[in-house]
């Protein structure tokens, strides 16, 4: 059975993308006596090169054959455990930028900042805790009295 | 030109931008002095707060972050044994162990007097080579410029270490994305129905998403990995000035050497501090007397590297500012500063706005020696800063981009174009695909359709991209790097096959 490495898996997503692409380009508005070469044009040479270069990807990757594992298989959790604070951050971005615009600058970057630090930093000591409040409570009032008022830029 | 520089010296010589190039040039020590931040993220971070300022303002800050973040790397180098930038990687070797042999403030005076006459070098680099190559691309027609692009993106892709066709695959990918929104002819393309992709990604927000994402992420992953290898550093640090003069003395032609490489490394696609010094290192290693001092602590050592990627920061804009073809990340981000501000890099801002080019000479000149001054006053201070922990850094650096994003616009939907961007320059990353050449072909992906469709409306045979010289020239110049390359590649490949088949036999 062939296995997904990671060549193989960048090559199949591009070559998906580039399907999709390739489709809704067809709603691009077509070429005209004005515009000969229509504004489709471009993006389809480049949708041609990905293509092509995503299929050389595939075909290196199967020539190549799976490389050997150096490291014990993991299952799914321990994979999402070895990587939590990662995937935690990410997930923490993407609930900042969901929060700026319900409940503002002030809260939404203080409760980012004091989540992801103790994530990072860890809970488990005063000092961090202090750390943690100290670096949050002193930057968010200062970036944004350095927007608001040094350069004019209203926060959400 | 004279003129012009003396009108951009009176300039940059007032008080709030000499101000913002003291604050550049301390930021920027400060982003290369900490392990895993870099120049490239310390200018990210630095961008936003130049949208309200006006071009000369925006500007010199943006030097003085260059200027410190190239020296920058020198202090976690020397105290820590840890490249606070990639180009600054060969001064660990030799910085490092004269710290060890209880000579810190001598290897940090040597790395700091080299930074500073490396960076002057370039800076005289740049004022004659920039307007001679710029009167020379005067003569550059769409033709020329759309194959000088494809040869600056090939070239960029073909360096990334051994992956050429995954770097080939990030600058198309980088310049399909900048095909999304309305385009030169008022048509839309790639919207999927959301109105917000109407107006097409912002460079600021795409650019920061992708490096800045992936380089954090890829730091606490490290962080993860290498659990408790940092440990305290002792920062009490004397600089023996005479003892320096004296070094220094012994290295002129090592410097003028190193300096030489890095602006010349600098002005070339892709390239960029970490192969300057690189190269710089090993042409002193060979041109040495005593080679075999090289990695125990040696002046030549520290002085090869610091000359040459200091000296990359004058180089690396000829291009930029000649060709309006950026050699590395730092430069891309530069040139969307100038963006920004309305003025497009290229032959003619020589013409159009020279005051802003005498502007980007005096901040490089007196950005080095307000460098020199900070490092030899405040190096205690930067070696403590340098051991900020990333658990720190981390949150505090992607909250910065979210607001820098946002304040480019006052709107939402860009900080929702970094999170998408990161994850996909996160992604990207973990596959092993180059990131700078997809944030080069996002930079120039506008311009190269631009050009491309100009040259065809003006004569609709492709072949005459071959016909003309020039054009010829870039073309064939774009095939040769692919083809060296590829041939890099394999020799890599076979290398790495022969290593692996070594113990077996």
């Amino acid at each position: 059975m062939l296995t997904l490495t990671k060549d193989r898996a960048l090559a199949l997503v591009l070559l998906l993308i580039v399907a999709v692409m390739w489709i809704e380009s067809g709603n691009i508005r077509p070429a005209t006596s004005w515009q000969p070469y229509g504004s489709a044009l471009f993006p389809r040479i480049l949708l041609v090169v990905t293509g092509l270069l995503s299929l050389l990807v595939l075909f290196r990757s199967l020539l190549a054959g799976a490389p050997a594992r150096t490291l014990a298989r993991r299952s799914f959790g321990e994979w999402l455990a070895h990587n939590r604070k990662v995937f935690s951050l990410f997930a923490l971005f993407g609930l900042y930028a969901a929060l700026l615009p319900m409940v503002g600058y002030i809260i939404a970057t203080l409760a980012f900042l004091v989540t992801s630090l103790g994530l990072l930093l860890g809970i488990d000591s005063r000092r961090k805790w202090i750390i943690n409040l100290a670096v949050s409570f002193t930057l968010v009032p200062l970036v944004f009295v350095i927007f608001r008022y040094g350069l004019n830029v209203w926060l959400p | 030109m004279a003129d012009f520089f003396l009108q951009a010296l009176g300039l940059v010589s007032s008080p709030a931008v000499l101000a913002l190039i003291v604050i550049g040039v301390l930021f920027g020590i400060i982003g290369g002095s900490i392990p895993g931040f870099t120049v490239t993220m310390a200018i990210l971070v630095v961008f936003p707060f130049t949208f309200a300022m006006d071009p000369v303002s925006g500007v010199s800050l943006m030097v003085g972050v260059f200027v410190g973040g190239y020296s920058g790397g020198i202090v976690s180098g020397v105290m820590l044994g840890i490249p606070g930038t990639p180009s600054s990687i060969t001064t660990v070797y030799d910085g490092y162990p004269m710290a060890q042999n209880g000579e810190p403030g001598r290897a940090l005076g040597i790395g700091v007097a080299a930074s500073f006459i490396g960076t002057l070098i370039s800076v005289a680099v740049l004022v004659f080579f920039g307007p001679l190559i710029a009167s020379f691309s005067m003569n550059f027609r769409p033709w020329e410029i759309t194959a000088l692009i494809v040869f600056a993106l090939t070239l960029v892709a073909g360096l990334s270490s051994g992956a050429l066709l995954k770097g080939l695959l990030a600058a198309v990918l980088g310049l399909l994305i900048t095909t999304v929104g309305y385009d030169r002819n008022s048509n839309l393309r790639f919207d999927f129905g959301v109105p917000a992709l109407g107006s097409g990604f912002e460079i600021l927000p795409v650019m920061i998403g992708i490096f800045a994402f992936s380089q954090l992420m890829g730091n606490l992953e490290k962080l993860r990995d290498e659990q408790g290898k940092i440990k305290g550093v002792d920062t009490s640090v004397t600089i023996p000035y005479r003892r320096i003069l004296k070094d220094m003395a012994g290295q002129k032609l090592n410097t003028l050497r190193s300096s030489l490489i890095g602006s010349l490394v600098g002005a070339l696609p892709g390239t960029g501090g970490t192969v300057a010094n690189f190269i710089s290192y090993d042409q002193a290693k060979k041109f040495s007397k005593h080679p075999e001092t090289f990695g125990k602590g040696t002046p030549s050592g520290i002085v090869a590297s610091e000359a040459s990627n200091s000296a990359v920061a004058g180089g690396a804009f000829v291009p930029t500012l000649a060709l309006g073809i950026p050699g590395d990340l730092p430069m891309a981000i530069m040139m969307g500063v100038l963006i920004l501000h309305g003025i497009t890099p290229g032959p003619l801002m020589f013409e159009q706005n020279p005051v802003l080019v005498g502007a980007i000479y005096a901040s490089l000149l007196i950005g080095a020696v307000v460098m020199v001054l900070c490092q030899l006053l405040l190096v205690r201070w930067f070696a403590k800063i340098s051991l900020i922990p990333q658990e720190v850094l981390v949150p505090v650096v992607l909250m910065l981009c979210a607001i820098g994003s946002y304040a480019l616009n006052n709107n939402l939907f860009d900080i929702w174009v970094l999170f998408v961007f990161g994850v996909i320059g996160y992604l990207l990353w973990k596959a092993g695909v180059p990131l700078t050449p997809l944030i080069l072909g996002v930079v120039l992906g506008n311009n190269l359709e631009r050009q491309l469709f100009r040259a065809l409306e003006l004569d609709d045979s492709w072949m005459t991209f071959l016909t003309r010289p020039l054009s010829a020239l870039f073309l064939a110049l774009a095939l040769a790097s692919v083809i060296f390359s590829l041939y890099q590649d394999r020799k890599i490949q076979q290398n790495q096959l022969r290593a692996k088949n070594l113990p077996e036999q």
